[in-house]
């Protein structure tokens, strides 16, 4: 009660001016990061931390507008209580004229109802839940989603001539949102989905699945599965002999499933947005730098806020010299062909959803290598 | 329905019976402790734990051959079972009296006190050596690892081997039972604590005798299993002792030839559940398999004997 009169009573003294700040140019042009800087996800608040100084430093530095731009960084913990807190605090700063963040999806959806309400624009780099954009006009994301990954590996394996598939999940929301989005996609091509399994997470013993799975004779196996289970799966295929190709999530796409898993990952198909390895010149620019000012490899996470500020940036200049609220909105609705280090990224004016190029991996002799 | 009959069913069967050799031999610690306490050790699966990371230590600065690693991990699990008995089963004996002895809460106790041992260590091992599934070497990882072909059957070289060891587990324990001294006393400790202490037995002495045999059994089990499933983490223990505990009772809870068949059991009827149901739903094989146990047979379906352990 207190807040709504108190930004009341400053909105009404400051109406005056409000009205002169349209014509003359502001000092500068603030943001809001909120992201988890404590707590058991502090490691990936520190990568998104560490990518956005990297891109407003540059930024600032092109002068490409005639003031600067500053980010305040707020700790929520990923926690959606907390982030709702720091939510009220940035949309009272009449100044912030977008939010980056945060990090899980519950707490960017807890926080984006605050938004929502008040009218700011937030974009988060890594909440994939479906409802996060649903909540109103003003949220944007720009990872991508099962609903996006599953028809690319899909029309992948249509190339490759795969007309049988079987496909092995993990059993839980993001799993059943693996499964449903490929097959579908796979069966509008003409494909069939000849076996289905979910496993239960927590269960490395997958000898069961793959022999039930051999018995419908796929020319192909997708799995949807983090990299630890991935890696068991993995080597029990090659213990069983089973020598069917095997095409996974993004998720798998991690340096450490090949030292779990050794010879059995040899052959995997993957799809992924940042590739550390990537010989493209702008991510290599951003690798070598990130690494000689963090003594680090960025990560999909780190990449993830690197875009997304620099999406927001580029949003900016564009509402420039009108940077209000609504005018930042707009134009990151407009986002298209954003030349990113996780991919060209065009946001859907309407679903706000991203769409991406996905670049296409194989794992050879224990490396992740680009298949052209 | 005959279809289903073929050659995959057979390999089915294969990895169901390794399954279940994989229970059995979390199994065979675990019931010969209970056997004589007649209490649920809750830390087993973390003694499994120690082993395979006792283990992996072992490999990664040492690298010795495997009769070497075998006989480390084994001192490694008699020792962290001495450890934890000091720690959560001693200071519940330490009443004489009949009344102390004979109550279920002084039993039901160390109950709680292995669970939080268990908790502990698993959370230390955390701490130190993070959440994640360690890398094993590929020279050991692949010794287990290495597919092999029985015409249209595959095994891997790990399968065998926990075979071998589970065969060799079962008769050693067997001849430690029925041939020597100490295990005249873990008999009679099992059989009659009480009357086994008025006969002159030393009960804390045969106590920790069977801590320590059991625990290098559950940590040579860890290491062997750990590196044939690639899988070292803290909460490795978990899963198998679950299905392992299912065995137990269902084995009659003091039966070690019992808990064996059963775990074997066990896990045959899971790889075969996967055949007409999602693998999701195999695990609730265990279950159904345990309620049955005890609605049909409240005693196991080996536990009727008077013998124990």
């Amino acid at each position: 009660m207190t807040t709504t009169r108190r930004s009341l009573l400053v909105a009404a003294a400051l109406a005056p001016f409000a009205a002169k700040r349209a014509t003359a140019q502001p000092r500068r042009v603030l943001i809001g990061y909120q992201l988890p800087l404590t707590g058991e996800f502090s490691q990936y608040g520190e990568r998104f931390r560490n990518s956005a100084l990297m891109a407003l430093e540059a930024f600032n530095r092109a002068g490409r507008l005639p003031v600067p731009v500053d980010i305040v960084f707020e700790d929520t913990r990923s926690d959606p209580r907390e982030a709702v807190a720091v939510a009220r605090k940035f949309v009272d700063n009449r100044e912030i004229v977008a939010v980056l963040g945060d990090f899980s999806s519950s707490a960017s959806i807890q926080a984006g109802r605050v938004y929502a309400e008040v009218g700011m624009p937030q974009l988060s780099q890594t909440a994939s839940h479906p409802d996060f954009v649903k909540i109103s006009p003003w949220q944007f994301r720009n990872i991508t989603t099962q609903a996006y990954e599953g028809p690319r590996v899909a029309e992948w394996m249509r190339e490759n001539g795969v007309r049988r598939v079987a496909v092995v999940a993990i059993q839980n929301d993001w799993g059943q949102s693996v499964v449903s989005n490929f097959a579908e996609a796979f069966r509008a091509g003409g494909g069939e989905v000849v076996a289905t399994q979910f496993f239960n997470p927590g269960n490395r013993e997958f000898r069961a699945i793959l022999t039930e799975i051999a018995r419908a004779r796929p020319d192909a196996i997708y799995i949807g599965m983090f990299y630890e289970d991935g890696a068991a799966f993995l080597q029990q295929r090659r213990q069983l002999n089973i020598r069917v190709p095997v095409y996974a999530t993004s998720s798998l796409y991690e340096p450490k499933l090949v030292e779990l898993a050794g010879a059995g990952a040899e052959g995997v198909f993957l799809s992924t947005t940042f590739m550390s390895t990537s010989p493209e010149p702008h991510v290599r620019a951003y690798v070598e730098e990130y690494r000689r000012r963090f003594g680090s490899d960025p990560n999909m996470f780190s990449a993830q806020a690197f875009d997304a500020v620099n999406i927001l940036l580029e949003a900016i200049v564009r509402a420039w010299p009108e940077v209000t609220r609504a005018r930042v909105r707009e134009e990151l609705a407009k986002t298209r062909d954003f030349p990113g280090v996780t991919g060209v990224t065009t946001f859907d004016p309407e679903t706000r959803e991203p769409a991406k190029t996905l670049a296409r991996m194989r794992i050879e002799n224990g490396q992740f290598v680009l298949v052209r | 329905m005959f279809d289903r009959f073929d050659i995959f069913f057979v390999q089915q069967l294969v990895n169901g019976f390794s399954v279940g050799l994989v229970y059995a031999l979390v199994a065979i610690g675990f019931t010969l402790i209970f056997g004589v306490l007649n209490v649920v050790n809750f830390a087993h699966g973390e003694i499994y734990m120690i082993g395979a990371y006792a283990g992996l230590l072992a490999i990664l600065v040492l690298a010795p051959p495997w009769v070497a690693l075998l006989l480390l991990v084994l001192a490694a699990g008699i020792a962290a079972g001495i450890a934890l008995e000091r720690a959560a089963f001693k200071p519940f004996r330490r009443f004489r009296d009949e009344a102390s002895l004979k109550s279920k809460a002084m039993r039901e106790s160390t109950l709680l006190s292995s669970l939080a041992i268990s908790i502990v260590v698993r959370e230390s091992v955390e701490k130190i050596f993070g959440a994640d599934m360690q890398a094993i070497p590929r020279a050991y990882a692949d010794a287990m690892q290495e597919p092999i072909s029985l015409g249209e059957l595959a095994v891997a070289s790990g399968q065998i081997a926990i075979l071998a060891a589970a065969v060799v587990m079962f008769a050693t324990l067997q001849w430690i039972l029925k041939r020597t001294d100490i295990g005249l006393s873990i008999r009679a400790v099992a059989a009659n604590p009480l009357g086994a202490q008025y006969v002159g037995v030393h009960v804390d002495r045969t106590v920790i005798a069977t801590f320590a045999i059991g625990s290098g059994m559950g940590a040579v089990a860890g290491l062997l299993i750990g590196l044939y499933q690639g899988t070292i983490f803290p909460a490795m223990g978990f899963a198998p002792g679950v299905k392992a505990f299912v065995a137990m009772v269902m084995g009659g809870l003091n039966s070690i030839p019992g808990a064996v068949l059963c775990a074997i059991v066990l896990g045959l009827a899971e790889a075969v559940a996967t055949e007409f149901f999602g693998q999701g739903w195999a695990d609730l094989v265990a279950y159904v398999f345990l309620v049955l146990t005890l609605v049909f047979f409240p005693t196991g379906l080996f536990g009727a004997g008077r013998e124990r352990v």
